[in-house]
């Protein structure tokens, strides 16, 4: 029994990753844009342009240029890309890693800060600290991403010099630390160079904080708002009437409704944020995965398109995954 | 190396510190730090690499036999080669070496080196072998007649007949002709690819600089080289970094952390052009900003239509003025300034009044509606809203169509655009024909001659005199008749309006640090940094 529904998921992610390489891999045929033209220049002649155009496999059918791609991506083979001319699973080692470590910061101080917002507004329903949230909330969340990242570049890194600048790392130890898993701030301690992993810090808060805060205004609203459903129900006045404690109540009954629906949408402003992080990684200069895609998609790259469409498939069907995981642990009801 | 207890809290508090404490400069003295854009620069192999990007790079990895000067670009200094001669009624070009050359690896460098680099861009037939295709070369001929005399001893016998002069520019200006290590890159050689995959990201070549780390779109790190055959580079490091954001780059001069930037937007130049510490330095490029009709459309094909739009509804003067300062200088003819038989601008400029005359006469009072393709970044998105207004004040309802550099160029070299703002011309070698070549000839204008590389092609227009004139300039022996017949072919230009219209010739605007010293920026983009140290810092 239990095999077969894991068969089933199975089955069904397969399905899902299918269509969406296929979806994508229309959509890149469609495009107005020209790989070949990105490889040779605008000023190449017939000949070389002709050539360039066999060698891509683009003169083939779009069926057979698909089983190719298939064939080689069951093998574990995500083609080279032009950019880099690398292997595309290399890229991506490459740069998730830059993404991952921004991403999980952002989403440590997102949630840090967040939640206990919203928890603080609803408890504190029409009184000042909800208004001083909402107003947060309604900033954070409409304020362009990239503005917050030139304010928090001029501020902190132009004017007060606490922040570094650009980049992962100060420019004058770039390429200087051995890779190892790709986390700067890990790989820096590795190596034990103490300076560099100062510099890593110094650039990575800033970019971090700005995501974060992104990330804390939405989660803030819906736990606010989440919170204030749960505050209203007849158990919570019970356990008042019990004579519980408000923080007994409110983090002891209430909240421990509302895990479930948080981890739903953490899962989601996590992959939103690995994904998503684009504008970001540009003010900053951080050589990410949404930076990669973005600038595979304009020169008509697909390989590496369909690669990172692919890893963020994978990472949400992950992320999806171990939300429903955690579900069973946090909610008997899921057990059954 | 595994971490102990104390140091783990000695990266605490440098940690808890670092958040704090006021950062100095991270520019070290022995460093150069660049920010600019890596977008275009796909591959280091010079027989693959094109635009402007890779060629800032790949000129301090590799040497070429010939160098022209930054100052004066007709004039052409030795490189790998001491001395040259052109031989055989200007058939043949002869090349001898220097004594005691050596790449990187170690392994000496001879005349075969040389023959071989040039014959493999030929082989791989990728966009640097239009040049020397041009020329009459091809992957059947090259060994024939790029061939060595001896060690030190590299000859070139011209195919076709052709101006040598311009010849000995591409070997000094072409990535195209940069010296590979054999070897080295025949070690790598990947399914018969003569090592083109290894060589997008390595490098095998004699330069001033070693490739250190390259990681495309992010990081480029180059090394003094331990043993170049001139003096060793005065810089330990250079490290180019991929920015886009004018406003980061122009954050990170005005903190120091960066020596040197390019691509920033005018304004922000404008700002660090106020700062003591701060050089703004602008070298004239070969290439020019044009607008281009496409005459083989309906709407475009009547000459007065063409003189309407090109001549008398683009403000050239308010361009220049507001959108391309530090970009571009006003020029009006397809041979820039600095070139021999260059013209002064023929002072075309806004007249709205002639222009609806024009429109009139060819039965088009009422205007008509078009479109013009631009790569959306500045200042092409600058030029093409000024032209919106201009074409709307003559009575044309032109749409902005916006996209990437491979969808504007893409749409031109399948001839299925109607106006296009765009960037072109010859730009590396210091000689009228490069320019002419290919902005305005257009040999065969049947859709089927496909010959995209030249704008005159792509814009459907024409014309059997201004072709003569143009190939018998190439051919004339006598240097005075030579200049005497560009310049007919730049006067023609003039009378036939044809599909394109250059605005400005381009500037490439670098902001640097004071302290940087001995940079001299090249209109080729071949800007050697081995003699750039930085003072007092």
């Amino acid at each position: 029994m239990k095999s077969a529904a894991i068969a089933r998921g199975l089955a069904s992610v397969a399905v899902t990753l299918l269509g969406l390489l296929l979806l994508t891999f229309l959509i890149g045929r469609v495009m107005p844009l020209d790989p070949v033209l990105a490889i040779v220049g605008p000023d190449a002649d017939r000949s070389t342009y002709d050539q360039v155009h066999r060698q891509l496999g683009l003169d083939q059918p779009l069926t057979i240029q698909f089983w190719r791609y298939f064939s080689g991506l069951v093998a574990g083979d995500l083609g080279h890309a032009l950019l880099t001319g690398s292997p595309v699973t290399t890229d991506l080692a490459g740069v998730l890693p830059a993404t991952v470590e921004l991403a999980t910061l952002a989403m440590l101080i997102g949630t840090l800060l967040g939640i206990p917002l919203g928890v603080l507004a609803a408890t504190q329903h029409r009184r000042w600290p909800d208004h001083l949230a909402r107003v947060l909330g309604l900033l954070g969340h409409s304020t362009p991403v990239f503005w917050f990242g030139m304010m928090g570049l001029l501020v902190f890194y132009a004017w007060l010099g606490w922040a570094g600048g650009i980049g992962r790392i100060g420019l004058a130890f770039e390429g200087t630390v051995p890779r190892v898993t790709g986390l700067l701030s890990v790989d820096t301690l590795l190596a034990g160079d103490l300076v560099a992993f100062r510099s890593v810090l110094r650039h990575l808060l800033l970019p971090a904080g700005v995501l974060g805060l992104h990330s804390m205004a939405y989660l803030s609203r819906m736990t606010r708002a989440f919170m204030l459903a749960q505050l209203s129900q007849e158990y919570i006045t019970t356990a008042r009437v019990k004579g519980l404690t408000g923080w007994q109540v409110v983090w002891g009954h209430a909240f421990r409704n509302i895990r479930v629906q948080l981890l739903t949408i953490l899962a989601l402003a996590y992959g939103g944020l690995l994904e998503g992080a684009v504008l970001v990684e540009t003010v900053f200069g951080w050589p990410g995965f949404g930076s990669y895609l973005t600038g595979s998609l304009l020169l008509g790259d697909m390989n590496a398109v369909m690669g990172s469409v692919l890893v963020i498939g994978v990472l949400f069907v992950a992320l999806n995954l171990t939300a429903d995981a955690l579900y069973r642990v946090f909610d008997p009801r899921a057990q059954a | 190396m595994p971490i102990g207890r104390r140091q783990w809290l000695c990266a605490a508090a440098a940690a808890a510190g670092g958040g704090l404490a006021q950062a100095a400069s991270e520019s070290p003295a022995d460093q150069l730090l660049l920010g600019m854009s890596m977008n275009n620069l796909l591959s280091l192999d010079p027989a693959a690499a094109t635009g402007l990007d890779a060629a800032t790079v790949a000129c301090n990895l590799y040497d070429s036999l010939l160098e022209v000067d930054a100052e004066d670009t007709t004039r052409l200094r030795p490189g790998l080669a001491q001395d040259w001669e052109i031989a055989a009624g200007g058939r043949r070009i002869s090349l001898r070496l220097r004594e005691g050359l050596r790449f990187a690896s170690g392994r000496r460098i001879d005349a075969g080196d040389a023959a071989w680099s040039l014959q493999r861009v030929l082989a791989l037939n990728l966009a640097p072998a239009t040049v020397w295709k041009s020329y009459g070369f091809t992957k059947a001929n090259a060994v024939m007649a790029i061939r060595t005399e001896d060690a030190r001893t590299l000859t070139i016998d011209l195919l076709q007949a052709t101006d040598p002069t311009l010849v000995l520019y591409t070997l000094a200006t072409s990535m195209s002709a940069y010296v590979l290590d054999r070897e080295a890159v025949l070690a790598n050689e990947r399914q018969g690819d003569l090592g083109n995959a290894w060589l997008t990201t390595h490098a095998a070549g004699s330069g001033a600089f070693e490739l250190e780390v390259w990681r495309p779109k992010e990081l480029l790190t180059m090394r003094r080289a331990a043993r170049h055959w001139r003096a060793p580079a005065r810089l330990r490091r250079v490290v180019f970094r991929h920015m886009t954001e004018s406003q980061t780059l122009r954050l990170m001069l005005m903190r120091g952390d960066l020596d040197m930037a390019g691509g920033l937007s005018a304004p922000d130049v404008k700002a660090l052009s106020r700062r003591p510490d701060l050089v703004v330095d602008s070298v004239r490029r070969g290439n020019l900003y044009y607008v281009a009709v496409n005459a083989r459309h309906p709407r475009f094909a009547d000459e007065p239509v063409r003189r309407a739009v090109l001549r008398h509804l683009i403000d050239f003067q308010g361009i220049v003025g507001s959108v391309l300062p530090f970009y571009g200088e006003l020029h009006q003819r397809p041979v820039p300034p600095g070139l021999p038989a260059s013209l002064s601008s023929p002072g075309y400029r806004l007249d709205v009044p002639m222009a609806r005359r024009l429109l009139a006469e060819a039965g088009l009072a009422d205007g008509f509606d078009t479109t013009i393709r631009v790569i959306a970044e500045a200042p092409f998105t600058g030029i093409a809203t000024s032209l919106q207004s201009t074409l709307a004040q003559g009575g044309i309802r032109a749409s902005i169509l916006p996209g990437t550099g491979n969808q504007v160029y893409g749409a031109m070299r399948e001839r299925s655009f109607e106006i296009v703002v765009g960037r072109g011309g010859g730009g590396a070698e210091a000689h009228p024909h490069s320019s002419l070549r290919a902005l305005v000839y257009n040999p065969d204008n049947r859709d089927a001659a496909r010959l995209t590389n030249f704008q005159g092609w792509r814009t459907g227009y024409a014309d059997p005199t201004l072709n003569g004139l143009i190939e018998r300039a190439l051919l004339e022996p006598d240097a005075a008749r030579q200049l005497d017949l560009y310049r007919q072919a730049q006067h023609r230009v003039d009378e036939l309006v044809g599909g394109v219209q250059p605005i400005a010739q381009v500037l490439d605007t670098q902001v640097l640090r004071r302290a940087v010293k001995g940079y001299v920026g090249h209109p080729a983009g071949a800007t050697r940094l081995r003699e750039v140290y930085k003072e007092g810092v």
